[in-house]
């Protein structure tokens, strides 16, 4: 049963056109991830989809209701993590979580209990009556997801929410997101880190300046590139002839599974180790020197790259 | 409603818990009253020992032969022209002006003026002044009394027409001559301090206002705004509870004000505290509408807090904070009402002057329909405003 329905949804400010027919939709208790580089319109989306503009065209349902035409009966469904922390410094830990917690109609005992269970779940407890303003980045993050859980959202909308912080509080956060995807919650995570993706997601939809350029599980899109890995090559700062390299390595791969950029030469190849000899050889016979060498394994980077020849993280 | 509540009792707990705002809030304007009203005592005193500046003087002449105009034109206005401005009105209109304090004394000169001077008989002139209207009135008695004196030995002199009685000794004819009265009892004067307390007073509620419109601002720069509006909250709710914190905080401003001018000082802030307490409430009313509409407008918390500051002066200067209303011509003063704090100051003066509330309702209700408009537009803004924004 799906719980979020995107059709042609697009966005303009102005002249700029942030949001170009979008897409999609995500069946109910599913962990769905939007990915893409900053800047590649995930926000506007996430932004239209809480109902808090809208979209210049298309339409967005969730659970059925038009969040355009009932943005409040909608929002009643969804909590939303921005990207920023957005909580109140002066105010403790659980004085926010209070707070927010009434802004979702929660009172009394249901409000205590509430609070009280998101402390546990954020492993906060302990910290409960500290002001944020003395909190690490990592801990006021695990407060910004806490303050979206409160009212038991079927579905939480979380806009890159490990942005900034330590491992070990990404890790943690991680795991809350995990736990609360098993125990039913429908997630929607959008972030520039493959690795959290991969973890997390079941599903991908990958943008890019304000386009789906794809969609499908991380199986279904490692198969987009054919299952192959990277050999990543990075050369000395000389002057080299790109044309003249990339003519000489199709006797060894196709044209399109070749990137030179800057000084580093990516090849995508089932079977690195079979031309990786070939490789280096043939960028020393064209007077180059290599400083390192690279095999990565298929993974999200590598869809990333092969659809638009840029990284994640450009 | 619960909703705007939690959101008041959130930006109340902020402001508790901000030692500097609360310092700003409570000590500076007992601090700042103190000053002012010490350095700037004497211009509202008129306290015998000091230079008494030029000052106005209204006449009602009614004098059907000449010496009341030679009164009123060769020895005011041409000979006392340094100390003296004269201005005629309508006897009801001098009345009406002096109850209003915006003058402090004028003269009736009665039909018979003239006649009874070169008669001997006695005088007909009123003083009219304002409770303890101090050495201006004085000057203004002196004055009559020797052009009375004066005048019957010129008679004699000069040979005039009229037969010219024994003149009257000179004390009976200054104690006939004049008719002093003080409009309405009632009436009292306003002292440097307690001009200060109300200036001052209703100035720092604006910076309070400002300040308070400050963090709604940055609270729309930041992310929890965005949290807001994606809870159950409207926009209604939101400006709702914005406007119940500010207005909770500026009262116990207000109230701390009054209550420590009072107890401090000895600031009397008349009788009717009915009518203190509703035009706080109302002006209150009035200052968080304006703020919260500049808030609804401004985007920056940059751009408002310079902004604001500087429209915070212009509004005081404007209003009679900073130099007190009765140096400014009488439009000036009646234009300054349209400003909330122009209205609340000269409403606060004239409780403490002794009006009552039944007098100060047309001033509270234009001051909360003024907050209530304003809030109005505020909300249209609001609820526009993100369409555009992008993330």
């Amino acid at each position: 049963m799906k719980i979020l329905s995107i059709r042609e949804l697009r966005k303009s400010f102005g002249n700029f056109e942030a949001v170009k027919g979008v897409s999609f939709s995500v069946e109910k208790g599913e962990s769905f991830s939007l990915l893409g580089p900053n800047g590649a319109g995930k926000s506007t989306i996430i932004n239209m989809m809480s109902g808090l503009y809208p979209p210049t065209l298309g339409s967005i349902e969730i659970n059925g209701i038009n969040v355009i035409k009932n943005p409040k009966q909608a929002q009643k469904m969804i909590g939303v993590v921005p990207q920023e922390i957005a909580l109140y410094e002066a105010l403790s830990a659980k004085e926010n979580l209070k707070f927010w917690g009434r802004m979702y109609n929660l009172s009394g005992k249901e409000l205590e209990k509430s609070v009280d269970e998101v402390l546990e779940i954020i492993g906060l407890t302990e910290r409960a009556k500290d002001k944020i303003k003395t909190f690490s980045g990592g801990m006021k993050r695990r407060v910004n997801i806490g303050a979206a859980i409160l009212h038991q959202p079927e579905m939480l909308i979380m806009d890159e929410p490990t942005v900034g912080i330590d491992p070990q509080s990404r890790n943690h956060i991680l795991d809350t997101v995990k736990r609360l995807n098993d125990e039913g919650m429908t997630i929607i995570y959008t972030s520039h880190y493959m690795e959290e993706v991969e973890y997390l997601c079941e599903r991908i939809g990958i943008i890019d300046h304000g386009e789906l350029i794809a969609l499908g599980t991380l199986r279904e899109l490692r198969e987009m590139i054919g299952d192959r890995s990277r050999v990543i090559v990075t050369m000395d700062k000389g002057y080299s002839n790109q044309v003249e390299m990339k003519n000489l390595l199709e006797s060894v791969v196709t044209e399109k599974d070749i990137l030179i950029k800057d000084h580093q030469l990516t090849v995508f190849h089932k079977e690195p180790q079979l031309i990786l000899s070939d490789i280096i050889q043939l960028v020393t016979s064209n007077g180059k020197r290599i400083t390192s060498v690279e095999i990565i394994e298929p993974n999200l980077e590598s869809v990333f790259l092969h659809l638009t020849g840029r990284s994640l993280r450009d | 409603m619960m909703a705007s509540i939690w959101v008041a009792w959130k930006d109340l707990l902020i402001v508790i818990r901000d030692k500097h705002a609360f310092l700003t809030l409570i000590a500076m304007p007992l601090l700042l009253i103190a000053i002012l009203g010490a350095a700037f005592g004497d211009m509202m005193d008129g306290d015998e020992d000091v230079t008494i500046k030029k000052f106005t003087l209204g006449v009602v002449n009614l004098d059907k032969g000449q010496l009341g105009k030679v009164l009123s034109e060769e020895v005011f206005m041409n000979e006392l022209s340094d100390q003296i401005q004269v201005k005629y009105y309508q006897e009801e209109e001098l009345y009406k002006k002096i109850k209003d304090h915006k003058l402090e004394v004028g003269i009736v000169i009665d039909e018979d003026f003239t006649a009874s001077l070169m008669t001997g008989e006695q005088a007909q002139a009123k003083l009219i002044t304002v409770p303890d209207s101090g050495i201006k009135a004085t000057i203004v008695t002196t004055v009559i009394e020797q052009f009375a004196q004066t005048i019957p030995i010129k008679a004699m002199s000069e040979n005039l027409a009229q037969p010219v009685q024994a003149s009257p000794s000179s004390d009976e004819s200054s104690q006939e001559l004049l008719h002093e009265t003080a409009i309405d009892s009632t009436t009292k004067p306003v002292s440097s301090f307690q001009y200060y307390a109300a200036a001052m007073g209703v100035m720092f509620l604006l910076m309070t206002v400002v300040q308070g419109v400050s963090t709604m601002i940055l609270e729309k720069e930041h992310e929890v705004f965005k949290r807001l509006l994606v809870s159950n909250l409207t926009y209604l709710n939101y400006l709702t509870g914005k406007m119940i914190g500010l207005i909770v905080i500026s009262l116990t401003q207000a109230f701390v004000i009054i209550i420590g001018t009072k107890v401090l000082f000895g600031v009397e802030w008349g009788n009717s505290i009915s009518g203190i307490v509703v035009m706080t409430f109302a002006f209150v009313i009035s200052a968080c509408g304006l703020g919260v509409l500049a808030g609804s407008f401004i985007k920056t918390e940059k751009a408002f807090n310079a902004a604001g500051m500087l429209g915070t002066q212009i509004f005081a200067a404007l209003g009679g904070s900073m130099a007190p209303l009765y140096i400014f011509p009488d439009w000036f003063v009646s234009a300054a009402k349209i400003l909330p704090n122009g209205l609340a100051l000269q409403t606060y003066l004239d409780l403490m002057s002794g009006a009552t509330l039944s007098e100060i309702i047309p001033a509270v209700l234009g001051s909360v329909a003024l907050g209530i408009f304003f809030f109005a537009i505020g909300l249209v803004r609001l609820s526009t405003e993100r369409r555009g924004k992008y993330a």
